[in-house]
């Protein structure tokens, strides 16, 4: 019976792990509520509150839900399902095989930025509906390529962010304490440039708030943001992503380790 | 060839701190494993018993890189648990079962497909083992069932089957046959041995005397994070006195009778325990010493006494060991 071991593949995970995602999706209807049901209230909410204010509320209104209704997704769905694999307790059997959980991580990852964008697609189609014309958008192919990269960004922050749910039950509260912060330090609700100067270190620190005021250059005619424009935005959300990722790896090893010596993978 | 024991642990302890109070201020340490020497052959069925609390899964995580040891080491297969969990790790199988651990929204073989994958399951090998696996645990009618369906008996097989899945070298079993019905429990310990005539290694733990009894060769029992004993099923009896035991029941009986009994050539132990108005000595005597006569004449005047004579039982064994810990 006992063959010679195989050998996990990353790439492999990775596609189990993002096709678990989905038949899990698939299989419970509650996801219809955010992944759904939300882009289109939100879609409306925004389209009514935005009525009105300029020429370009069309393109504010697609951008303020659109990220309203992906950016939780994408950032905390998967913490979320770390979470859920404690409950279930099936991270013990995953963290116990062969593959890195960063790579099951990964999958998950995929399918939220997938479903992220299904959001932000749904929330164009609403408010372009609701308007009876489409947004004038700056650049539009520069926008829905950005619009792809800031939903990057969230994710290498959701990646980093799921690890502190492998190391403690304790993830989600923390998280609760910290979302709004995070929703508005980013610029997810309105641009990080009208936050008082103190507080733009502390949104620099993430990926999410150089690529949004990137997306919100190419999106909005004669926009002003950071001081640095488009390309010092794209440089910045471009360099941290790449450091989030590089450090998601390192962190993966020494909160799996910690948790080893904590033993609490079946707390929950 | 690989060589030397399956596993091989020289002092492992373990101890978990937990904070409790107000701001978790209280610092509270629980020593589960206080020094665990053991030696597990390769291609064999151990067994490991012990009560609630007593340390098995504890040292069954540690054995499977699940947890790591405060102190001591562990090799499994020859490797340290603690630095080669990526050489170990494919060629190991945990079963932990109970009712979590499964993804209860898909299938049962889509737990299985995911497992597969995160194990390296060659892709032309997957689904052939998978069906392989399902028909070893019976599980095949249900396998397209979403799991959150399963009875408990079904969930403990699936645990099974992904434990198998991979093909590994060691399989490390806590409480594998626990809610399964007779026929099925039956058929999980023919799989196990099974399993060992195809050169797996198997680590069980187990509160089912008689499962261990029927499964291990070696037995290590478990008490307060110690090991209280280690042998044969035989080696065991031996160790608490003798493979006999001898049963005398009366209504009461005086210290000078207690001690006419222990004076018996070959009984090393008389324990009494009181039933309402009944008392029963019971006897640990080694082979082919103090008989049932011998017992009769040293307790006169007890018309009623009845006397009977049994083997002593792993579970007789189990208890000794495990109150002469406690005491």
């Amino acid at each position: 019976m006992a063959a010679a071991p195989a050998h996990y593949s990353r790439r492999r995970t990775t596609v189990a792990s993002l096709r678990l995602a989905i038949l899990q999706f698939m299989a419970d209807p509650q996801w219809l509520v955010p992944s759904m049901i939300a882009p289109i209230v939100f879609g409306v909410v925004s389209f009514e509150l935005f009525r009105g204010y300029g020429q370009y509320f069309l393109i504010y209104a697609i951008l303020g839900a659109g990220m309203m209704s992906m950016w939780g997704q994408t950032l905390y769905g998967s913490g979320w399902a770390t979470s859920q694999d404690r409950n279930f307790g099936t991270l013990e059997p995953t963290i116990q095989s062969p593959s890195p959980y960063l790579y099951v991580v990964l999958g998950r990852v995929l399918w939220n930025v997938v479903s992220g964008l299904l959001g932000g697609l749904i929330v164009y189609v609403v408010v372009v509906l609701a308007a009876g014309q489409p947004p004038a958008l700056s650049n539009p192919l520069g926008t829905l390529v950005m619009f792809v990269f800031v939903m990057l960004t969230l994710a290498a922050v959701g990646v980093v962010f799921a690890a502190f749910y492998v190391y403690t039950r304790y993830a989600g509260f923390i998280q609760n304490i910290g979302e709004f912060a995070f929703y508005v330090g980013t610029g997810c609700m309105f641009p990080v440039v009208i936050l008082p100067f103190l507080a733009w270190p502390v949104s620099l620190l993430f990926p999410p708030s150089w690529a949004l005021d990137a997306l919100r250059y190419l999106a909005i005619p004669g926009y002003q943001g950071f001081g640095w424009g488009f390309w010092g935005d794209l440089a910045g959300a471009v360099g941290t992503t790449a450091v989030y990722l590089a450090i998601a790896g390192s962190i993966f090893r020494r909160v799996e380790r910690r948790v080893l010596e904590a033993g609490n993978l079946s707390d929950y | 060839m690989e060589t030397g024991p399956a596993i091989e642990t020289r002092g492992t302890t373990r101890a978990f701190e937990s904070r409790k109070g107000f701001l978790f201020r209280e610092k509270t340490r629980t020593e589960a494993l206080k020094g665990v020497d053991l030696t597990v052959e390769r291609e064999s069925i151990f067994g490991l018993l012990g009560p609630n609390g007593a340390g098995k899964t504890t040292l069954t995580k540690i054995l499977s890189t699940l947890l790591l040891p405060t102190s001591g080491t562990a090799l499994v297969l020859g490797h340290d648990v603690t630095k080669e969990t990526e050489w170990l790790r494919p060629r190991m199988g945990l079963v932990l079962g109970g009712e979590r651990g499964l993804y209860n929204r898909v299938s049962g073989r889509e737990n299985l497909r995911y497992f597969a994958d995160l194990y390296g399951v060659p892709v032309e090998e997957r689904e052939r083992r998978i069906r392989e696996v399902l028909e070893r645990v019976d599980l095949t009618e249900a396998a397209d069932r979403r799991t959150e369906e399963y009875s408990r008996g079904m969930k403990q097989k699936l645990h099974l089957a992904r434990g198998i899945l991979h093909r590994p070298q060691i399989l490390f079993l806590d409480e594998p046959t626990i809610g399964l019905d007779p026929k099925s429990a039956r058929e999980t310990r023919k799989l196990i041995r099974s399993l060992v005539s195809d050169g797996v290694t198997i680590f069980l733990t187990t509160h089912y005397m008689f499962e261990a009894e029927e499964l291990c060769p070696r037995i290590a029992i478990l008490s307060k994070g110690r090991i209280v004993g280690r042998d044969t099923v035989d080696g065991l009896r031996a160790l608490v006195g003798g493979d006999r035991t001898l049963e005398a029941e009366a209504y009461g009986f005086d210290d000078r009778e207690v001690d006419a009994l222990r004076s018996l050539p070959g009984v090393s132990k008389v324990v009494s325990e009181e039933y309402g108005p009944l008392m029963r000595l019971t006897m640990r005597v080694r082979t082919f010493e103090a008989t049932l006569d011998d017992v009769r004449s040293r307790l006169p005047g007890h018309p009623e006494l009845s006397v009977r004579e049994r083997r002593t039982s792993l579970e007789d064994v189990y208890l000794d060991l495990v109150e002469e810990e406690a005491a």
